[in-house]
């Protein structure tokens, strides 16, 4: 018992916090004491304390921290044996490890996991919106439900499952042995599950759990009661999360391709991660700090947002939309990226307008900052900056309509082979159109002016997020199954959950467009009587689309334990990762290899990508194959 | 080390090939550029609160019966960019292998920078107000207070730096181990001259 305190891992994960929670008790009762605080002992300081703390020690004891303490103290470094490579069993899973197919694997299923629970408040919202009237929940959990269902679905899948994939594929993509930071990654990933215990625990807070929205607007959210805070907490380790993998991923990029993989010749995936990146570690530390300030507001009596006492609440909105709103590219242009690798493979033909699809992605990357107060147009700011922000967001429109038409010109004349990852990655095409027109919509002041806070935002959202984002992301882990697991998923339940989740996602947020315009307000528990039926239509639809997803954790943890074994490239792609075998070995190449030709010549004769050689015997472009990668 | 590698492996590796170096700047540099980048944006946010605060409210500055103490923080603000040079001279001394203006430079701008933090703490007590007062206490304090953290875990580098090299760490060859810690340092400095212009001078 003794060494296995003493020893990284779990025994002593659950040590250390205790210890950080009794740390966290002296620590603000001490100072308590120092100010002559009345009642010293106070249960709420002590809990926001204990969470800021006591995650810390969590992590220290789980051993993510272990290499750098003894840096730091100038002791010798243990020397990486690399030991901690590739997972042996399932265990291994639950285990600091610095290998980055390991985490990539640990960040999908920790973001799923937390899609599952956050999909399952949804279908208790819609039970609730089955009928008018109270059902199942009183209003104060009914806004409980949703703020969690946004903030789980946001800040812990659709954003970590994103950087999930990109860590397992993109260092093989690039020929790279590993991210830059492994141990930095590690530590990326294992903020996620202190993010979201925190946000799931606010359901015992006393109060009930945070219920302002994904948004959590000041001054609603300074005076809300204490699960506020577990949002507001969660969201500075998620985010930070973000942040290092964001640097991570940009570090490996610049610094690690392989010879020859000039940034014209990366596959578009890993620009997608490169803009991607460059939006997180720009935009994200604003969502931090506007979570710091209601922070301050909120346990040490700060006014920021105490308007009676000079502060100023649309602060709030514009820091957090100064954030969001390059978030939602954050939650989109990853996706993009994948939508780009499965259409060319899929169609048998190169991307059309390579070049335009980066310069696109960079363009979203600088237009995305001049848009955010789109948001707030009937938030009773200034006049003036409302026309300005609709002429931007009407041109941000722009390179995300190059994107679509680009993607278009690539399946034009293609012979499509239309498998589960093909037909999502389509679903996504059309899905992401509409969503994107109604955005144009609501870029619109008079527009959005009618419509704001009712069920047409819920429904762009969705089309956008759900039918954007979610559909890449099934699009992404049907295509990478394969290479991750080493075994092929089912076909015809691919096929089943496709159809049911593109049917019943329309039936649901489809008529969400009608009852939003018809003037339904959105996070209201209880509607009007005349919204009755459709609302009664969108709540079955909902119960097909939930079900849906069951047919997909089927095909995957079936799959995964007895589908039949992967060879290394079933797609016959070019990009580097499909030339290993599947799984790829324990440190990725033999050799890295080197790039003689873009990412995408299919169809082209005799089009080769990377070459496998033994590293003395490669030779830069023009070079003999040895290895043949085309088709 | 390889050796060790391989008992445990089933496959015939010896640890991952090397990586291909496909850019000249160094990675642990790049990413502490990059990771400056991102702190640059939390000040940013804490100045947008700083301008909705003074500029668009147009309230006085500081809140009415309040001072604020720009001459002391100016010795603090002295103290903090000798702090920088002494910082430089250490880099420059391990360079050139003078080990012992090594220690005695990393020493230096360890003690000038607690001595700025002890500063700035002895300021907020003596102030006479408190951010719960008003909206120009609470970005006052912000500010300065996240400015305060940032030294903080300058200072916290700074330490780690300075005891590895009194334990004979670094060399003329190898000092990244000081360059990436002290190019924090440096922005956290630049970084205080700005809050400085911004809250007390202006
Ligand atoms: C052509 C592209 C897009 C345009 C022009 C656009 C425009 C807008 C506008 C003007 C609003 C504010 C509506 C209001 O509150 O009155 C909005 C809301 C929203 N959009 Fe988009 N959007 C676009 C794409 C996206 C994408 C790609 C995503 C995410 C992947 C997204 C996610 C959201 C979300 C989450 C909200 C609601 C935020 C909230 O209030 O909770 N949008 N969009
Ligand atoms: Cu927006």
């Amino acid at each position: 018992m003794a060494a296995k305190l003493r020893a990284p891992g779990w025994y002593r994960a659950g040590a250390f916090t205790l210890l950080g929670i009794a740390f966290c008790f002296g620590l603000t009762t001490l100072i308590r004491a120092l100010y002559s605080y009345d009642p010293l002992i106070d249960g709420y300081a002590i809990t926001v304390v204990a969470m800021l703390g006591a995650p810390f020690f969590f992590l220290v004891g789980l051993g993510t921290f272990d290499y750098w303490f003894y840096w730091a103290a100038g002791r010798p470094t243990r020397a990486e044996d690399h030991s901690s490579h590739g997972a042996k069993s399932w265990r291994d899973y639950f285990k600091v490890n610095t290998d980055h197919k390991v985490i990539g694997i640990q960040y999908v299923c920790t973001s799923f996991f937390f899609m599952l629970v956050g999909g399952a408040m949804a279908m208790l919202i819609r039970a609730e919106l089955a009928a008018p009237g109270a059902q199942f929940v009183n209003a104060q959990t009914y806004n409980g439900l949703f703020s969690v269902h946004a903030s789980l679905l946001i800040f812990l899948f659709i954003i970590p499952v994103f950087a999930g994939l990109a860590n397992y594929v993109l260092p093989l993509m690039i020929g790279a042995p590993d991210m830059a930071f492994p141990r930095l990654n590690a530590l990326s990933f294992w903020m996620l599950p202190v993010a979201g215990t925190l946000m799931l625990l606010s359901f015992f807070a006393p109060g009930g759990s945070f219920a302002t929205g994904w948004t959590a607007y000041a001054p609603l959210s300074t005076d809300a009661p204490l699960g506020q805070m577990m949002f507001t907490i969660g969201v500075q380790f998620a985010g930070a999360s973000s942040i290092a993998t964001a640097l991570n991923f940009l570090v490996t990029i610049i610094t690690m391709r392989a010879p020859g993989m000039s940034f014209w010749r990366m596959p578009l995936l890993v620009w997608a991660n490169f803009s991607t990146s460059l939006l997180v570690v720009i935009a994200t530390p604003f969502v931090a700090a506007s979570q710091f300030f209601v922070l301050l507001d909120w346990a040490l009596g700060f006014n920021f947002f105490n308007a009676a006492r000079g502060g100023d609440v649309l602060m709030y909105q514009h820091v957090f939309w100064f954030y969001s709103h390059p978030a939602v590219y954050i939650m989109m242009l990853p996706g993009f990226g994948i939508v780009s690798e499965i259409l060319s493979v899929k169609a048998r033909k190169p991307i059309f307008g390579y070049r335009m699809m980066a310069f696109s992605l960079l363009a979203i990357v600088v237009l995305g900052f001049s848009v955010w107060a789109h948001h707030m147009f009937v938030s009773g700011m200034q006049a003036w900056i409302r026309v300005p922000m609709m002429i931007t967001t009407a041109i941000i429109a722009i390179p995300t309509g190059i994107k679509i038409f680009s993607w278009l010109a690539t399946l034009w004349r293609g012979v499509l082979k239309l498998d589960t990852p093909m037909l999502f990655a389509l679903g996504f095409l059309t899905m992401f159109t509409l969503g994107g027109i109604s955005g144009v919509m609501l870029a619109m002041i008079p527009v959005t002016i009618y419509v704001s806070d009712t069920y047409f935002i819920v429904a762009h959202i969705h089309y956008v997020l759900f039918g954007g984002s979610l559909f890449t992301i099934f699009a992404g882990v049907y295509y990478w199954f394969p290479k991750m697991t080493g075994r092929m998923y089912d076909e015809r339940l691919g096929k089943i959950h496709f159809w049911l989740t593109f049917v019943g996602f329309n039936l649901t947020f489809g008529p969400m467009h009608v009852v939003g315009l018809q003037g339904m307000p959105r996070r209201v528990a209880d509607y009007a009587e005349q919204f009755a039926g459709w609302n009664l239509f969108i709540s079955m639809a909902s119960f097909v689309l939930g079900a849906s997803t069951l047919v997909f954790v089927w095909n995957m943890v079936a799959s995964w334990r007895a589908g039949p074994k992967a060879s290394s490239n079933p797609w016959r792609a070019l990009t580097l990762e499909w030339q290993v075998s599947s799984p790829p070995p324990i440190f990725n190449f033999d050799a890295v290899p080197t790039v003689v030709g873009g990412p995408y010549e299919y169809g082209v004769p005799g089009a080769v990508h990377g070459i496998f050689n033994s590293p003395v015997e490669a030779k830069p472009a023009g070079s003999l194959v040895t290895r043949p990668t085309k088709e | 080390m390889e050796a060790a590698s391989v008992s445990h492996l089933e496959h015939d590796h010896h640890g991952p090939p090397e990586a291909n170096k496909s850019s000249r700047v160094d990675p642990a540099m790049l990413g502490m550029l990059l990771f400056i980048i991102s702190e640059i944006m939390v000040f940013g946010a804490f100045f947008t609160a700083y301008f909705f605060i003074r500029v668009v409210n147009t309230d006085s500055w500081p809140a009415l019966g309040q001072e604020i103490p720009w001459a002391i923080a100016g010795i603090n603000t002295l103290i903090l960019i000798s702090s920088s040079l002494t910082l430089h001279w250490a880099l420059h001394s391990v360079k050139s292998g003078n080990r012992f203006a090594f220690k005695v430079g990393m020493l230096s701008t360890f003690l000038l920078g607690a001595c700025f933090l002890f500063i700035q703490v002895n300021e907020y007590i003596h102030l006479g107000y408190s951010p719960t007062e008003s909206a120009q206490g609470s970005i006052f304090y912000g500010l300065t207070g996240l400015h305060g953290a940032h030294v903080f875990i300058g200072l916290t580098l700074l330490l780690m730096v300075t005891v590895r090299a009194f334990r004979g760490h670094f060399s003329a060859e190898h000092h990244r181990g000081v360059e990436v810690p002290g190019i924090y340092w440096h922005f956290v400095d630049v970084m205080w001259v700005v809050v400085y212009a911004t809250i007390y001078i202006l």
